[in-house]
């Protein structure tokens, strides 16, 4: 009897579509992010062949505290290759966190609440940085400021052009990682913080102004704590990235001797300390669950990271007056010195042979489009628009980024379709944050956890292979995608799919024919974040890659890596050029983009 | 709905095994044993055969010239052309990647690899079983018997290059590089992320290179090297000195090379002497080799090898094998465009010599001026002077 009746509840449980799809995805997200990090964690325990093997005195596999021992303790040893690296890393992403959302919040301000002039224009062109790899404006960074005082003495052209010097420190170590980092993610400030100004309700800011209010006690009294949730959320998040970031602390970095966590985190893994090198990884996931914790703690909510609200009514612009053509050029400035000079730089980097003559008889078309005999010189066989490895490269990198955006977009709205059905279950709850736990993970350190799944015994097959970098870039770029699915079905009231139930159409129609157009804009903006993303990322592909030019990123990062600069500022061209393409086509064709919901 | 269930659970089994391709299995190692004692001509009619039956040479490289002699290669033997597959690869991820690709049934896995680090490619490869040597017998003759198993196909040096535009800089003896006049001043690439710049300041340590050492400290300061208690040897005190002047601004041997050329007179790196030729030719007149200049106390720079091995499920070991020996060789040596035309490349073929009108030397010239690696004490002394190397970085 009893049987029968967990048969009957079972049969009834799986008759709904949302729990299916919860088990599904509950399943898998298991399988893909919490098994793998389980793999890593034994991986800080265990000698690996190699340099351990050596140093310990052990067996492959066998178990150990070595790791632990060699970095926690202070020691000469830990406190290079640790305690000064987190340091140092807690810098970086505490300075860019503030800064990106000083600038990034600021011109959402000034977009959403004011009568600024040229907004389609500021709008447009201030997501760019976000667009591009970050450490394409690193490398930018230092094209403009390097100098005969500093480093190896190059001119650069502030100097050439002003003759200014900056200091070393302005030019290296953290204090330029703070402000490249800042410049990449403010975009990501402005979405965010920029989404809610525009949903305010005007209707609190125009009963204050009827009631009196200094437009400062306004801004202090109800703007701010409106949007202090988004505030939070988007300085731990991009607190985060800062912490993890890898490929800038690379080339602002290194010059100095100022290294974080994540080239710590490599360094070791290649120089044969593989435990010390996951421990690390582990430590920038642990903080990442503090920092979501924290974040939950400020915010009291779990939809702190939308950048949907409610409805608002017609929103008062405030009247810059005299202050508006200054502060109006000077944000047209500020975009097109960090927006549209990388730009400008890459395409003449790309045409210049001597490095800093940039006369017109020093350029030249043959880094894009040299023939074998004249490329011969820098190793290359040709310029890369007649090279078939960067057409191959670039071939994988966008059908990488297409494949990855139908998973994670799909998966996305169907996570958000299941866990809004089954709000407030225990199951929802479960797939909602596993669903975003590859966030919490830096790329270095997902990819990292790869690692140590690809080279263990039983799944060597899986290392190298395209189908790897799927599926680790599907649950790494899943967080955004879930979240939006969540958001943008909670818009949607259960009544419309009820009444269709009503009439016996069944679930994939009701998803195709009502769910979907319902929510397409939000929907595809789900599809195309994952292709911007894939688009340039590296750090999540670099230890999976079989070989640096298998994506264009990789190959963009190698050429940068190994000296072939102007193959690189190519290559950087291109990767922006088509990002834009992908947006703006997106844009036409459906109404969805990146920065879509702020506008001008 | 369970179409939809079934599609999903599909392409997670397909994302799982994409990638795949199963081979037939090639009994590489005695298809070696008989190729070495081929001539090309045989070679090339059974590569034909493997290439007709679907097989193409992925080669994975840490050189970017190898793309070229890849290129030549299939000119040189046109029915493989475009069977031949470059990839560069990451020194320090070298034998990462190669270990967990080649026997795993990878698709597009190495077949065959051209690495440096002989202690990393013992241990790590032939030990293992992953690669095998091959060496052909028509060279036995022209090759020390050092570079035959496994093949040297190159050797590469970096050597100490400054910008001259302020005049010489009349270096004369290594311990003038620990004197303070040199802090921020002297480049080298971080020897804790290149394999062979790690490899060079280990070997330093070695009973030999202590000797010479302590020889280049006395005629420069003019009495015995006697920081025993600081130090465990002369060496270790020049390394710890050395890396405390290094600046280092440029992360490749290309920039370094490039930077130096067109940054500020006097100074000096230590970087591989081929990517000279990367220099603009407006500013390749700015640099000066300093042991062209005169000699060095103590060493004017390194030496270090590149060696072929072929993978040991590679489905195409005629192709490698005729692929070894065309780099072996005068054809993929020193034919056009080649390795050879290039600063700083050498055969481990004696009978090829480096072109006259080449500022550079043949092999032998380096041999008592340059710092050689031994795979063996490289092995047996990473660890201890890796982390002593690590600290000094880092600090």
């Amino acid at each position: 009897m009893g049987e029968k009746k967990l048969a009957h509840r079972c049969k009834a449980f799986f008759s709904k579509p949302s729990n299916v799809l919860l088990v599904i995805f509950l399943a898998v997200l298991f399988v893909l992010s919490v098994l793998p990090l389980i793999t890593m964690v034994t991986n800080m325990f265990t000698v690996h062949i190699g340099t351990e093997k050596k140093i310990l005195r052990l067996q492959e596999g066998a178990f150990t505290w070595n790791h632990f021992e060699r970095l926690f303790p202070i020691s000469d040893w830990s406190v290079v290759n640790f305690w000064k690296p987190l340091g140092n890393s807690f810098v970086v992403a505490i300075g860019a966190g503030v800064l990106g959302i000083l600038i990034g919040g600021t011109v959402a301000w000034f977009i959403t609440r004011s009568n600024l002039r040229f907004k389609k224009f500021i709008s447009a062109v201030f997501v760019f940085p976000y667009m591009m790899p970050a450490w394409t404006l690193a490398l930018f960074w230092i094209n403009v400021f390097k100098n005969s005082q500093v480093g190896g003495g190059n001119v650069g052209i502030l100097e050439s052009m002003f003759g200014i010097c900056m200091p070393e420190w302005f030019v290296y170590g953290l204090f330029p990682m703070v402000i490249v980092i800042a410049l990449h993610y403010s975009p990501f400030a402005y979405l965010l913080i920029g989404g809610i100004l525009k949903n305010m309700d005007a209707t609190l800011e125009e009963s204050a102004t009827i009631l009196k209010a200094g437009r400062m006690k306004i801004i202090r009294r109800i703007t701010m704590p409106i949007v202090m949730p988004a505030i939070l959320s988007t300085f731990l998040l991009i607190f985060s990235s800062g912490f993890s970031s890898y490929t800038v602390p690379v080339f602002l970095g290194s010059a100095v001797k100022t290294f974080t966590l994540s080239t710590k985190m490599r360094a070791l893994i290649n120089a044969g300390y593989q435990g010390q090198g996951y421990i690390i990884a582990f430590v920038s996931i642990a903080l990442g669950c503090f920092i979501l914790g924290l974040n939950q703690w400020f915010t009291g909510k779990r939809k702190s990271f939308t950048t949907v609200t409610g409805k608002s009514g017609q929103v008062s612009l405030v009247d810059l007056k005299k202050a508006n053509l200054p502060i109006s050029l000077f944000l047209c400035v500020y975009v097109l010195f960090f927006a549209i000079a990388p730009l400008i730089s890459f395409a003449l980097e790309s045409v210049i042979r001597q490095p800093g003559n940039y006369s017109l008889s020093n350029m030249t078309l043959h880094f894009w489009i040299g023939t074998e005999a004249s490329a011969y010189e820098t190793g290359m066989i040709s310029g890369i628009l007649l090279n078939p490895t960067m057409w191959k490269a670039l071939g994988r990198q966008v059908l990488l980024a297409l494949i990855v955006a139908v998973i994670v977009g799909t998966s996305g709205m169907l996570i958000g379709y299941a866990c809004v059905r089954r709000r407030g279950s225990r199951l929802s709850r479960w797939v909602e944050s596993m669903a975003f736990f590859p966030y919490l993970m830096p790329a270095m350190a997902f990819g990292t956890i790869y690692l140590a799944v690809a080279t263990s015994q039983h799944f060597k097959f899986l290392y190298g292979t395209f189908g790897m970098l799927i599926l680790v870039a599907s649950i790494k770029f899943l967080p955004f995608a879930s979240r939006s699915g969540i958001n943008s079905m909670l818009q949607i009231s259960p009544e419309i799919e009820e009444a269709a139930m009503v009439v016996g159409v069944p679930w994939w129609k009701r998803m195709v024919r009502i769910m979907f157009p319902i929510q397409k804009s939000s929907i595809l903006s789900g599809y195309l974040l994952p292709v911007i993303s894939v688009m340039r990322e590296v750090a999540l592909f670099t230890l999976l890659v079989p070989y640096a030019r298998y994506l264009l990123t990789t190959m963009l990062f190698s050429f940068n890596e190994t000296g072939y600069s102007q193959y690189g500022s190519a290559v950087t061209l291109l990767i922006v050029l088509i990002i834009i393409l992908i947006n703006t086509l997106t844009n036409k064709l459906t109404g969805a983009s990146f920065d879509k919901g702020i506008g001008g | 709905m369970k179409r939809i269930i079934a599609f999903i659970l599909l392409a997670c089994m397909m994302t799982c095994l994409c990638g795949v391709a199963l081979a037939d299995e090639v009994d590489v190692e005695a298809a070696l044993a008989e190729a070495e004692g081929m001539t090309n001509e045989e070679l090339y009619e059974k590569a034909k055969e493997e290439v007709a039956a679907g097989a193409q040479l992925n080669f994975y490289s840490t050189t970017s010239f190898a793309e070229k002699a890849a290129a030549n290669f299939m000119a040189a033997y046109p029915e493989l052309d475009g069977k031949v597959i470059y990839a560069e690869i990451d020194d320090g991820e070298t034998y990462t990647i190669l270990q967990n690709t080649i026997g795993s049934g990878v698709a597009d896995s190495a077949d065959m690899a051209l690495t440096q680090n002989g202690s990393d490619l013992q241990t790590f490869m032939l030990d293992e079983g992953l690669t095998y040597s091959y060496f052909p017998e028509m060279y036995k003759d022209v090759v020390d018997e050092q570079f035959q198993k496994p093949a040297v196909v190159t050797f590469i040096d970096s050597l100490f290059i400054y910008n001259n535009t302020d005049g010489s800089i009349e270096l004369t003896n290594v311990w003038q590089l620990t004197e303070p006049e040199w802090a921020g001043k002297v480049f080298f690439k971080d020897p804790t992320n290149e394999t062979v710049n790690i490899n060079f300041l280990i070997m330093l340590t070695s009973p030999e290179w202590v000797e010479r050492m302590e020889e280049a400290y006395k005629s420069y300061y003019g009495e015995d090297w006697a920081n025993e208690e600081e130090y465990e040897n002369a060496s270790y005190e020049w390394i710890d000195k050395f890396l405390a002047n290094v600046n280092y601004t440029y992360t490749s041997a290309s920039d370094m090379a490039k930077g130096i050329a067109s940054g500020a007179g006097g100074n000096l790196g230590l970087f591989v002497f081929s990517k000279l030729r990367k220099v603009d030719e407006a500013d390749r007149g700015n640099l000066t080799v300093v042991q062209f200049e005169n000699d060095v106390e103590g060493f004017s720079g390194f030496m270090y090898n590149v060696y072929a091995t072929v993978a040991k499920d590679t489905e195409c070991p005629y192709t490698c094998a005729l692929f070894i020996n065309y780099l072996l060789g005068e054809e993929g040596f020193a034919g056009e465009d080649s390795w050879n035309s290039s600063q700083g490349y050498y055969s481990a073929n004696s009978s090829i010599e480096k072109p006259e009108e080449l500022e550079d030397e043949a092999y032998s010239y380096w041999s008592d001026k340059l710092v050689f690696e031994d795979a063996a004490y490289i092995y047996d002394h990473y660890v201890d002077v890796y982390e002593y190397i690590s600290v000094r970085v880092g600090s």
